[in-house]
């Protein structure tokens, strides 16, 4: 009589489906033509401005100080970035809406790490890059006007800068992650998280001082730069942004969880 | 009626409205066991995809439950659909990638680990045959390659059940013969629900079946109970010999008194025989008559595809019922 053959039992990995879906959205992302358009702007829009800086400078004798002028180019590169953020945001599930997402969900993945999956990429990719373009530009205006920016720029406060920008993107990115996971379109996502986000920008300008209004805390940018900042406003600032990320995960987890795909 | 322990999958009262403005699929009950292959029939928009949706998870039902291994299917009952296989219709990849990339994405979805997972996407390319384009972009696929990666997918974590959604869509008739048998031997050790429109695909792999007609379940249970509803006693006989001879027989069928007609056109006889009229006696009486006349017979056949035939005629019937839809009819139930 023939033995029968060793059963073989695979243990299965339970956070590779997170892994996978998150080192392929990384992938997928960097290959897209919205981030590459986005990063590709950012970076000539701030060498353009860098470089008329530098001429209005050298040539017309006209002088700003680098932590304005990085002020400046921060303030250009968040409100010329939010369109194509909000885009690689919104764009996350939805986009993937159909059969693609078929032959993801169909698979050993629970919705919740496909979400958190999607979530931490976008956040990752996002973050990571504006932070990267945001230390070439203060490297840039440091290089470029060196005089001034010995005195002027603060190591701490564009750190500082960076890390609040960062904050702001964070909670930008998981609400347009989590209102593109609850919409039928990509379209419609985009449509909702512009009025989201131009409502709660205007309701924020009405309101008086303490609270934070867009406008006002992009203004103050320089001044945070040259490392005049009150670090108690800054962690302030990080712990509403994180709670704002972890409300929106909240939401788009339950809410992803009890739609249809 | 099987134990409800055996059962791969359970629905109950299964029943999906899409925001409240379209009927997708209503009250279906049904189980399938262990080793059935079963044929998910019906027009378009009957409801067949939808079905195959929440049982895998992908929709949420409105009301009434699937079973799948005996657990509540749900959107995060990802342990269950690591024994599952699906090809949905159309199978679309993510972009950039080839098929050796494409298949270890899926066994890592499946937390499938590198030393499992390597080798058996490497087999099933090559089983596949996908290894001459193995290294290509998945973006250039012609139909059939996609469908044949489709394929490899649905394999690839060895899932005891597989849902195939209209495998044989677009495919050439290589691709499509490939397929059929492919999926007859799958059906020796997994079991399989496989949704077309092609009937005679159906006919060749399937042994049971389920009609879907505007998203209410119209018949469940064997092909052989399928084919059983259709009317019989139609046949079509190619007979060859003297026309003379030809002639005389065909007097001699009419004569004949459970013939209720007899025609022919050329050299082909076709007849039909009282419904209630048991045919092989009837058959043999005519084949002795061929015999007799010394006509030779080259083939003879059941005039319509049964299974379309059958498929046909109950959906014809479902619709003819008006109000009585109101209660079950006795094939659903």
């Amino acid at each position: 009589m023939e033995a029968n053959p060793p059963v073989v039992t695979v243990r299965f990995n339970k956070f590779l489906p997170y892994w996978a879906v998150f080192l392929t959205d990384l992938r997928q992302t960097a290959r897209s033509w919205v981030y590459r358009l986005w990063v590709l702007m950012t970076v000539a829009a701030a060498a353009g401005l860098l470089l008329y800086k530098v001429g209005l400078h050298k040539e017309a004798g006209m002088f700003q100080s680098a932590a304005a002028q990085s002020g400046d180019l921060f303030r250009v590169m968040v409100v010329g970035s939010l369109a194509l953020v909000v885009v690689l945001a919104v764009s996350a599930i939805s986009a993937e809406r159909g059969t693609v997402a078929d032959s993801v969900l169909s698979r050993g993945i629970s919705r919740h790490q496909y979400f958190l999956a999607k979530w931490h990429a976008r956040l990752v990719v996002v973050t990571a890059t504006f932070a990267a373009l945001a230390c070439l530009v203060l490297l840039a205006t440091y290089f470029l006007f060196k005089d001034d920016a010995q005195s002027d720029l603060s190591l701490v406060g564009g750190l500082a800068a960076v890390l609040a920008v960062c904050a702001v993107l964070a909670a930008i990115v998981s609400w347009g992650v989590t209102i593109g996971a609850l919409t039928n379109t990509t379209v419609l996502g985009i449509t909702v998280f512009w009025l989201v986000l131009y409502g709660s920008g205007f309701l924020l300008s009405l309101l008086p001082e303490p609270w934070p209004s867009p406008e006002r805390q992009l203004a103050r940018l320089k001044f945070v730069l040259q490392g005049q900042y009150n670090p108690a406003v800054l962690t302030q600032l990080l712990v509403a942004s994180a709670a704002a990320c972890v409300g929106a995960a909240t939401v788009g987890l339950l809410g992803f969880s009890k739609r249809d795909v | 009626m099987a134990e409800a322990a055996e059962l791969v999958v359970e629905t109950q009262h299964l029943t999906k409205i899409y925001q409240n403005r379209q009927i997708a699929l209503n009250d279906v009950s049904l189980s399938i066991e262990p080793g059935c292959v079963l044929g998910l029939l019906g027009p378009n928009g009957a409801g067949k995809t939808t079905f195959l949706r929440l049982v895998l998870g992908l929709h949420r039902p409105t009301a009434g439950w699937a079973k799948v291994f005996k657990q509540t299917m749900s959107p995060n009952a990802a342990d269950l659909r690591r024994r599952i296989g699906y090809i949905p219709t159309n199978p679309q990849f993510p972009k950039g990638m080839t098929p050796i990339v494409y298949l270890d994405y899926i066994a890592r979805l499946f937390g499938l680990p590198a030393d499992v997972r390597k080798p058996k996407l490497a087999t099933l390319i090559r089983a596949v045959d996908l290894l001459p384009h193995s290294g290509d972009s998945i973006a250039h696929f012609t139909p059939g390659m996609t469908a044949r990666l489709a394929v490899a997918a649905s394999l690839i974590n060895e899932p005891d059940l597989l849902i195939w959604d209209e495998p044989t869509h677009g495919l050439d008739i290589e691709a499509r013969r490939s397929m059929l048998e492919l999926i007859k031997r799958l059906a020796s050790e997994k079991t399989l629900i496989i949704s077309s429109h092609n009937l005679s695909d159906v006919d060749e792999v399937c042994n049971h079946a389920c009609v879907l007609n505007k998203g209410q379940m119209i018949f469940h249970g064997s092909l052989q109970d399928l084919k059983g509803r259709i009317r019989k006693n139609h046949y079509e006989l190619d007979l060859d010999g003297d026309q003379k001879a030809i002639t005389k027989t065909v007097q001699a069928v009419r004569a004949m008194k459970d013939v209720t007609h007899a025609v022919l056109r050329h050299r082909r006889l076709e007849i039909k025989l009282g419904d209630e009229t048991p045919n092989a006696l009837v058959l043999a009486q005519l084949f002795q008559t061929l015999a007799d006349h010394k006509v030779t017979l080259i083939t003879v056949r059941s005039v319509g595809m049964q299974t379309e035939q059958a498929y046909l005629d109950l959906v014809e019937k479902e619709e003819g019922r008006g109000f009585a839809r109101l209660y079950q009819s006795a094939e659903a139930a």
